[in-house]
């Protein structure tokens, strides 16, 4: 029981992470991407490899997951200076489907569908930290730094810097904003954190591949801050909690025959989804349904 | 004669491509809402013909089934989604989100009355012939081709020669000139909505007969309107429509060269380009707004 | 309360709901905790349900022989049929159901789940996936179906004996296609035939007409597909939609029902393991009666395997009970081990070690919607 608890709570976790980093992009940003999970993917096979190939220290594999994840969040910088709305969204959609062809096509690195079996134990600074607790603990420092800094970040200059540019462009360059460097800024920083959740979650399920990264998965996330509420710290959380725990709730209703939970529980994702977006479009942790 | 077969392959595949996303760049033109749930209504009329097919009905009830589940569904998420999120804000990443939102229902409901297996209508119109040497054509290549060329200048003339029409090119432009014409933008709107799920509607029952259906369907369609309809120049009909084929065509000619695996990620790979590059599409306008 | 089947009680457990429900079990009439991680949704659904009704069939008999002491409850978890779902399911049944008997099925969510599955000592069994590298994955991973390269190095001599030398092969690129490549490959080159082409495709991909006018062009004698699920009917379909006119052969994936009854499967070539349902051992027979009484049809070679995997359990639990010892998944492997061959549908099964079993295997052909043997 404590065992399926802990499970829960490092997922969780994990997934705090993705989401308080997506936010980044989607509230702070206004950078609509739906291709989070290609940089969860590519944090997860860095990590990996360099657990499986180097030593398997959590450090050195957030470190390598949120480098790879930054190097190639390039790909989502450059549509991201060029165009903006519905054009954006098109070309993160684009790179998601283009990454999952290749995650699936590139077996040296990857392992193709057949995934990376075999990563072995974490350690960290040469201390066993396999032990779910213990691991849960590690997951949670990591959240918390990251929390902590998104917070200092988006108090700074930078964030205001940032909202002022998501709110209008235009009036943020005639006020002498460099946006393009701040654009490119935020994306390789929220991607890289997306990394870090990854070499987290490659630890954890001591198995990746591609399907862990698929489309579906990005718009999970995406709806875990847009559901939690955007632009605000514990948003995502929220997300990320409902999220997570609707399918063990769902599991109380007597009425659903346990061949069809999967499609009500899809169901039920979706409908909160629209219905949110109608009479909360703000989230449950936002303040207004004001602007975003 | 591989390539010239995987071309004809191609045109086919582009032409329910091209309806579709027609049907998908028409709504977006009027009405500037990003309807990501048009997969929704292509796979919803599928399995409507579907369902027809297998009660005993003739395929023309299948198809009126479908087409009014098509449209019915079209203006229902107009009227209960997209209005209610633009009357208070209408920031388009809110429209998105309620849109996917509903796709995921509708899938989920597919799969819950129809299950989740593959669907397919079997039909002597997809059975191939050799028409010439190593080239194999199936009569069902000649309807799509006929369909989507007749439904294409039908809904060409009728933008372009009637009031209703040129007030729908007119309403993402120029409201006002809407109101001196003394229409109603609402009605236009679902007429935009009804006409363009409309349009996904052959897509779909080609589709049922060729390659068959399943719930996940929604999606694949979705990315490839949206593919097209971005490649073509968003709200251009005719961009919409030539990117539809041109993407079939892609598809099915990279075959030819590299791994099967990489034929869905081409049309995705032309997309990017596009995106990076000529982001106007091939008859688009400006494009930051 | 209901004691076998795929009961609420079985599925609440797997939920968050086990936090605030009170465990009924009590120490005396405890049941054994038997859990299942199948795709129950998804494409791959269908073999799912099949899995299952393998499983309940043989819990019906169990029951109506009071093979055991106590009853024994079912523990549901949906796979998905990714990893990912395979990782969190089989979490779940080690952590929360405290399962000591998983049946498990596809080679992708065993991959994943094994490593959990061995860290907290649960037996694994395997009725359905055939990837070759589910061979040694873990003391406690066993496989009661015929692993694919041992179907393939049946088919080639009927090849052979057909004259068919040149083969397309059309696969799933994932660990499963893979190895058929391989197995195809070798084997081919050895009696005298020839791979023409190996066409890869993603798990999700349902256009087959381009894939089959280059099938086409490589002027095969006969077709090889290698998939799985939703996926397999559309390849046919097409393929003969397409002008492949020459046989197309693939494993046991395509014994379930949605291939065995599409139209234009009609002679198509399906190995897998015998299903000679004339059989005369007693197990087999009662199987098969009962079966066609229940479902009105022929079972297929799954529900036979997950009936095995079932049977295989109380089997097992029973000598244990006999022995005073309690059943866990340690002691359930040390029994296993410890006898070794066991009446099971089919004939006699024989598990060996790396955690296969050999079974007699056939190569049968779908003629008017129906899989019969032909050799």
């Amino acid at each position: 029981m404590t065992a399926y608890l802990l499970n829960l709570a490092t997922l969780a976790t994990i997934f705090g992470i993705l989401a308080a980093s997506l936010n980044l992009l989607i509230g702070y940003a206004g950078i609509f991407s739906v291709a989070h999970a290609v940089f969860f993917g590519l944090g997860a096979y860095a990590g990996a490899q360099v657990a499986m190939l180097l030593v398997p220290d959590v450090l050195l594999a957030c470190l390598a997951g949120g480098a790879v994840a930054a190097l190639l969040s390039l790909g989502l910088a450059l549509p991201a200076l060029r165009v903006r709305g519905e054009y954006f969204v098109a070309a993160s959609l684009g790179l998601q489907m283009m990454a999952v062809t290749v995650f699936s096509e590139a077996h040296a690195l990857t392992g193709g569908h057949g995934g990376l079996v075999g990563i072995p134990l974490p350690t960290l600074l040469g201390f066993d930290v396999s032990a779910q607790g213990v691991f849960l603990t590690v997951c949670l420092a990591v959240l918390a730094l990251i929390l902590l800094a998104i917070r200092m970040l988006m108090r700074g200059s930078f964030g205001r810097s940032l909202m002022a540019i998501r709110d209008s462009e235009s009036a943020a360059e005639a006020f002498g904003k460099d946006v393009r460097q701040l654009k490119t800024l935020v994306v390789v920083l929220g991607c890289a954190l997306a990394g870090v959740g990854g070499a987290l979650f490659s630890f954890y399920m001591m198995f990746v591949n591609v399907e862990s990264f698929t489309l579906e998965q990005s718009i999970l996330i995406m709806a875990m801050v847009i559901i939690g509420g955007t632009a605000t710290l514990a948003g995502p959380l929220v997300g990320v909690l409902l999220l997570l725990l609707l399918p063990a709730a769902l599991s109380f209703l007597p009425f659903i025959p346990p061949t069809q939970i999967g499609a009500v529980q899809q169901f039920i994702y979706g409908l909160a989804m629209a219905l949110l977006m109608i009479f909360r479009p703000a989230g449950i942790a936002g303040q207004s349904a004001g602007r975003r | 004669m591989l390539f010239l077969q995987l071309f004809i392959s191609g045109l086919q595949t582009g032409a329910i491509y091209a309806l579709t996303a027609a049907g998908f760049a028409l709504i977006f033109g009027a009405t500037r809402v990003f309807h990501v749930a048009h997969g929704a209504t292509f796979a919803l009329a599928g399995y409507a013909y579907l369902a027809c097919t297998d009660a005993g009905l003739p395929w023309p009830a299948g198809a009126l089934a479908a087409l009014v589940l098509a449209v019915a569904f079209g203006l229902a998420m107009d009227a209960f989604i997209y209005r209610p999120i633009q009357r208070h804000e209408g920031s388009f990443f809110t429209v998105f989100v309620a849109a996917f939102g509903m796709s995921i229902v509708v899938q989920s409901v597919i799969e819950l009355v129809f299950g989740r297996g593959f669907v397919t209508v079997s039909s002597a119109l997809t059975m191939a012939r050799q028409v010439a040497p190593g080239i194999y054509l199936a009569d069902i290549f000649w309807v799509a081709a006929g369909v989507a060329i007749a439904l294409f200048v039908l809904v060409t003339l009728f933008l372009e020669r009637t009031r209703a029409g040129i007030g729908l090119r007119a309403l993402s432009e120029n409201p006002e000139l809407l109101r001196a014409y003394g229409l109603s933008s609402r009605r236009l709107s679902a007429m935009a909505f009804g006409l363009g799920s409309a349009l996904a509607v052959p897509g779909a029952i080609l589709t049922t007969m060729t390659s068959g259906l399943q719930p996940a369907i929604s999606h694949q369609v979705m990315l490839i309107s949206l593919a097209a309809a971005v490649v073509g120049g968003i709200g251009s009909l005719r961009g919409a429509a030539l990117a539809g084929l041109l993407l079939g065509v892609v598809e099915n000619l990279v075959i030819g060269v590299l791994d099967t695996q990489w034929s869905a990620a081409a049309g995705f790979v032309v997309l990017f380009a596009f995106i990076l590059f000529k982001p106007s599409g091939l008859f688009g306008q400006a494009v930051t707004r | 309360m209901k004691q076998y089947g795929l009961n609420r009680r079985g599925f609440v457990a797997a939920g968050a709901a086990a936090l605030v429900a009170p465990r009924l079990a009590l120490a005396q009439s405890s049941p054994y905790v038997v859990g299942t991680l199948f795709p129950m949704s998804g494409p791959n659904a269908e073999y799912g349900s099949l899995f299952t009704k393998g499983i309940e069939l043989a819990l019906e008999h169990i029951r109506a022989d009071n093979m055991l002491k106590r009853p024994i409850t079912m523990a549901v978890q949906d796979s998905l049929a990714t990893p990912q779902g395979g990782a969190v399911g089989m979490t779940k049944l080690a952590n929360v159901d405290k399962a000591v008997w998983v049946m498990i099925g596809f080679t992708g969510v065993s991959k994943a789940a094994a490593p959990i599955g061995t860290r907290s000592k649960v037996m694994m069994i395997n009725g359905g996936g055939v990837g070759p590298d589910l061979a040694g994955l873990s003391p406690y991973y066993w496989n009661v179906i015929p692993l694919v390269n041992q179907e393939v190095r049946v088919l080639l001599p009927w090849l052979q004996k057909e004259k068919l030398k040149r083969i397309a092969l059309i696969y799933v690129d994932d660990p499963l296609g893979n190895s058929v490549v391989q197995e195809l490959r070798k084997g081919l080159a050895e009696t005298g035939g020839e791979l023409v082409g190996a066409h890869s495709i993603p798990p999700a991909t349902q256009q087959f007409a381009a894939i089959a006018a280059r099938v086409r062009d490589s002027k095969p004698d006969a077709v090889y597909f290698a998939s799985y699920g939703a996926q397999q009917s559309q390849i046919i379909k097409q393929l003969r939609d397409n002008g492949i006119t020459q046989q197309i052969i693939t494993y046991s994936a395509g014994t379930i029902p949605s291939v065995v009854g599409l139209p234009e499967s009609e002679g198509l070539i399906v190995t897998s393991q015998v299903s000679d349902w004339e059989q005369g051992d007693e197990v087999t027979q009662r199987f098969v009666k009962d079966w066609r009484a229940k479902h009105n049809g022929d079972p297929t070679s799954y529900n036979q395997n997950y009936y095995n995997a079932m049977r295989l359990f109380a089997l097992l639990a029973q000598g244990l009970e006999k022995a005073g010892t309690e059943v866990t998944g340690e002691t359930l492997l040390a029994e296993l081990q410890r006898v070794r061959r066991f009446p099971l549908v089919g004939g006699e099964g024989v598990l060996e070690d790396g955690g296969t079993m050999a079974m007699p295997l056939q190569i049968g052909q779908i003629r008017n919607g129906r899989l019969q043997k032909i050799a």
